[in-house]
């Protein structure tokens, strides 16, 4: 059985050898992007001489020109990937010419007949030349069995990397192969149970990796990078992904703290503690963050688009804050992710409250994330009048009515945004600070069960 | 081999939920993608291909020291969400857009040293990177989902390269095995090869299938697992919450006129629904009001399986007509993941006709959770698999509403219109309400000889307390609003005075300047506050300047 596999076109060449003698070491490195590198170790046999080598349990989307195989004292002739995969289609369409055993059975005594034939063509039915006679395969609608001798080189169930090499002398020698794939990436997902009472979060972090390069990684010594190496387009099989409109920055504060991680350059490495084995198709998750008792911060913001005018109110949004700084915070840089909210019902349930995106965020951070929209708290914005005060000059008196239909009193953070650097504003029912030249931020508290307003005139041009 | 793996575990095998998910996931890896720890050494399939030496070594991946199913889970919790985007209106159940939190607690047996634990029934739409399993109290080393599951294509291609038998039954009845291997299923097509040479499966016309072996790990849904370490054997109640997709809920509002039209009762409904293929028994069930973000997650990988093609080289005959050349070559669907709620259900879940005043014990509890509203169910229910529900939310009435039509037009251009009407109330205590109303359809009914009539349907969005809620009623034909160039006159068939609201829009820095009845200003417009007596016409006379300095 196993002779025949052998002589039937080196299809399991190196699997076999490789696979019963090695000992396989496989390490992978997975970057944010959608891109991994796979480091690949194993014993080969070689004969010495010149000979090939399959790799058949590489991933499937392997860049291949990435792909290198370094062992001691061999030279790497010629590297190539093949992709021609063994179907019946194929394997017919390469018979043609050649010779294919056909094998009726007579339905009425059971003899079997075994007779050569010529695979004429396969362009819509096979035709087939028996002998002096010329057939189409199962033309009658009757059983027929094509039997092949062999399956032709090149035709393989999985794409395949094949490394022709000449080593100088025979014997098993450790090699490694290593090749960069998209189809392995990893982001992480925190969980945040804020306590209403104390004003308190519980943050865990874990690192999701995903694989879905169409093979599994046995074993693997994996290593997650925080950060996005340059990639050149076109180089890879990458899809679009559509990440959606950033509606307002998370950090508030960038941090300078440093941490106790792995660096690599600019990039944070989390190592897994144990080998794991990566599944194909598997989501897997490793925890990497666990801390307790962070002070954070509830509040609520409206941003108002310029001469943004509203016939009905609208929510403000809900805003947490909390810092990543290792005195008064979580203690850790963290990378990209999705940080989903929970807070305790009356029942002491935790129940989800919303989820907010990240982006890599270094140590000692302020970080404001919106979770969703107050239910009882609502802001309307009123263009009330639009002055021309010359050619250029307009004025835009702005009505802010804030309403709360909490028990208790809050905060809100209004934003008047598009003010565009030349905005000036003449009037204003309290002061606001100009947050940035594009946007005016007032502080407006809002008594329980109550109203509030703020007016505003701004001056612009044009 | 079903009863060996459960031997081995030496643990009992967890019971799915009322859904009929066999208990599948077996221990025993044909792949080399599992890790068979020493426990399995005993397995038969291991030795009958050489290349299933590829295991790994023990080197690396802690060995398994149990592979065990959490039990049947207990003590459920559902919490629904309305779907992000949909800020009013109804449910659609061939789109449930929302998602929800399960929670729920589970018994799992623990040996020494590394444990896997699966959990099975969990919801199809279960967003894997949002579980959280707690109660374990060392630590989980990792969680894993498999997004590969049992089916007819993923048991070929976990096949590939190794020994099966092949079944072949002759047109006599004679049943054949014969040894061979699984060489490829690239693309569909199944090519394997025996002791006579390299076939091709089911090209022959003969009924050709493959009898596997060995078992694989694969399970009948897509499978969530953890990797414990413990250092005794124990046994835990352990909770395991997550997200999961498909489903939705809203509230369903009718309000029944009374005969003079000056009040309303209101009543409602809170329609949720599941569109997953997993049922809740017995589930302390809750929806959420408020808008909560969600971001655009990755689409974690999942491969749903489908059936094996065994795709042949091309079969056409001499009697064919070139058109069959396409028909075979068209793409075969794998088993889709449509749900199929059309067949089970109308299409959209309406508010039931005729309202049963039901007691206060059977309405939802409404507390605040954050800046959400939470409305708790008060009994345990049970939300069964593709099944949409309905409870009690809330029973008002003697609602003081008035009728208000009105019209929004652009200054000084000429239009014709009909008016829109809005029944308008305050969400006040004073008005019996004075509570956060949830969004969703509202539907109007008047009386007329004692039975219900509809009057409209319109959609409602989220109000809090003390709110002005206006409840469209659609448009008057009995009355019409002519506008001309600086007039607007406002005609009403009706044989009752009306409130009318003449809205209009100036072009920037444009004021009116004069008119012949008092303008009032809301959201900074112009607006016209008339009383049109009955079988009357009212002409609004207007002069507007665009300001210029």
């Amino acid at each position: 059985m196993h002779a025949r596999l052998l002589i039937a076109g080196g299809f399991l060449w190196l699997g076999l050898q490789s696979y019963a003698a090695a000992e396989r070491s496989l390490s992978v490195t997975i970057y944010n992007d959608d891109l991994a590198l796979v480091q690949d170790r194993r014993d080969i046999d070689l004969k010495g001489g010149r000979q090939r080598i399959e790799f058949q349990d590489v991933s499937a989307q392997i860049r291949p020109e990435t792909a290198s195989l370094t062992a001691g004292d061999i030279s790497i002739v010629e590297q190539n990937f093949d992709f021609d995969l063994l179907t019946p289609a194929k394997l017919m369409e390469k018979a043609v010419g050649h010779e294919v055993t056909i094998v009726r059975v007579n339905p009425a005594t059971g003899a079997e007949t075994r007779e050569q034939a010529e695979v004429l063509a396969t362009n819509g039915g096979v035709v087939l030349k028996i002998g002096q006679r010329i057939e189409v395969l199962r033309d009658d609608g009757l059983p027929v069995r094509v039997i092949f001798d062999k399956v032709p080189e090149n035709l393989r169930a999985r794409p395949t990397l094949s490394v022709t090499v000449i080593g100088a002398h025979a014997g098993t020698r450790p090699a490694t192969l290593s090749y960069l794939t998209p189809g392995l990436g990893w982001r992480a997902d925190y969980v945040a149970l804020y306590d209403e009472g104390n004003g308190k979060i519980d943050v865990q972090g874990w690192v999701t990796l995903s694989n879905s390069s169409g093979v599994t990684y046995d074993n693997a010594q994996t290593l997650l990078v925080a950060g996005s190496p340059a990639q050149i387009e076109g180089g890879v099989r990458q899809p679009m992904v559509y990440r959606g409109p950033q509606p307002r920055a998370t950090l508030q504060q960038a941090g300078t703290e440093s941490g106790d991680r792995e660096r690599l350059g600019d990039y944070y490495l989390y190592p897994l503690a144990d080998r794991t084995t990566i599944a194909n198709l598997q989501t897997k998750q490793v925890s990497f963050l666990d801390v307790h008792g962070v002070p954070a911060e509830h509040g609520y913001e409206f941003r108002n688009r310029w001469l943004g005018t509203a016939e009905t109110p609208q929510s403000a949004r809900s805003i947490y804050s909390f810092s990543t700084s290792a005195h008064a915070g979580l203690g850790d840089q963290l990378p990209a992710g999705v940080l989903r909210f929970y807070l305790r019902d009356k029942r002491g349930d935790p129940q989800f409250i919303g989820e907010s995106r990240i982006d890599h965020t270094p140590m000692g951070s302020t970080l404001s994330l919106a979770t969703g929209d107050a239910f009882d708290v609502k802001v309307r914005a009123v263009v009330e009048k639009r002055t021309r005060l010359s050619t250029f000059d307009w004025r835009s008196d702005m009505r802010y009515e804030l309403s709360n239909a909490r028990p208790l009193p809050v905060t809100v953070k209004l934003l008047q945004e598009g003010l565009w650097g030349d905005a000036r504003i003449s009037a204003e029912s309290q002061k606001s600070t100009r947050r940035s030249a594009e946007a005016a931020e007032w502080t407006v508290n809002v008594p329980a069960n109550g109203k509030a307003t703020v007016t505003a005139s701004f001056d612009t041009r044009y | 081999m079903h009863g060996a793996s459960k031997r081995r575990a030496g643990l009992r095998v967890g019971h799915s939920r009322f859904r009929a998910v066999p208990a599948l996931v077996l221990a025993v890896a044909i792949g080399p993608n599992f890790a068979p720890g020493p426990a399995f050494a005993d397995a038969p399939a291991a030795a009958a291909v050489p290349v299933a030496a590829a295991a790994p070594t023990a080197a690396g991946v802690p060995a398994l020291a149990a592979d065990t199913v959490a039990g049947s889970p207990t003590a459920l919790s559902l919490t629904v969400y309305r779907a992000p985007e949909r800020s009013a209106g109804s449910i659609d159940l061939d789109r449930l857009g929302g998602f929800a939190l399960i929670s729920e607690t589970r018994t799992v047996h623990l040996l020494a040293g590394v444990n896997r634990v699966r959990f099975e029934g969990v919801a199809d739409g279960i967003e894997p990177a949002s579980a959280m399993v707690t109660g374990l109290d060392q630590g989980v080393i990792e969680k894993n989902r498999e997004g590969r599951v049992l089916s007819p294509a993923a048991l070929v291609a976990a096949a590939v390269g190794r020994s099966v038998t092949l079944l072949r039954t002759e047109k006599s009845g004679k049943l054949t095995r014969t040894a061979g291997t699984i060489r490829s299923d690239a693309q569909g097509g199944v090519v394997f090869d025996t002791a006579q040479g390299v076939e091709a499966l089911r090209c022959s016309g003969l009924p050709e299938t493959f009898s596997f072996t060995g078992v694989t790990d694969l399970a009948a849904t897509p499978t969530l697992s953890v990797r414990v370490r413990s250092s005794r054997p124990v046994t835990r109640t352990v909770t395991l919450a997550y997200l999961a997709g498909g489903f939705d809920w809203a509230a369903d509002y009718s309000a029944g006129l009374s005969a003079d039209g000056k009040s309303m009762d209101l009543g409602a409904w809170v329609t949720l629904a599941n569109g997953n293929g997993t049922g809740f028994p017995d589930a302390h069930t809750q929806v959420v009001a408020g808008r909560v973000n969600r971001e655009s997650g990755e689409v974690e990988p999942l491969d749903r399986g489908g059936p094996i093609l065994a795709q042949c080289w091309p079969r056409g005959s001499t009697s064919d007509s070139p058109q069959y050349l396409q028909m075979a070559r068209a793409a075969v669907q794998g088993i889709g993941q449509t749900r199929a709620f059309k067949l089970m259900m109308p299409a959209s879940a309406p508010a039931p006709l005729e309202e049963d005043m039901v007691t206060a014990a059977h309405r939802v509890e409404q507390e605040t959770l954050g800046d959400l509203k939470l409305y708790r169910v008060p009994e345990e229910t049970t939300v069964a698999a593709r099944q949409s529900k309905q409870v009690r939310l809330l029973d008002r009435s003697a609602i003081p509403v008035s009728f208000v039509y009105g019209a929004d037009l652009a200054a000084g251009e000429a239009s014709q219109t009909a008016a829109t009407v809005l029944l308008r109330t305050m969400n006040t205590r004073a008005n019996h309400l004075g509570l956060p109303l949830p969004s969703g359809r509202v539907a109007v009914f008047s009386l007329r000889d004692g039975r219900r009539l509809l009057r409209h349907e319109s959609d409602l969005r989220d109000l809090a307390a003390d709110e002005e809620v206006e409840i469209g009623m659609g448009e008057s034909p009995d009355v019409q609003v002519l506008a001309d160039r600086d007039s607007v006159a406002v005609s009403n068939a009706r044989a009752a005075a009306i409130q009318f609201e003449l809205r209009l829009r100036l072009p920037p820095g444009a004021r009116i300047v004069r008119a012949d009845h008092p303008v009032g200003a809301k959201n900074g417009r112009p607006i016209f506050r008339l009383s049109i007596p009955a079988r009357k016409t009212v002409t609004v006379r207007y002069q507007t300047r665009a300001k210029v300095h």
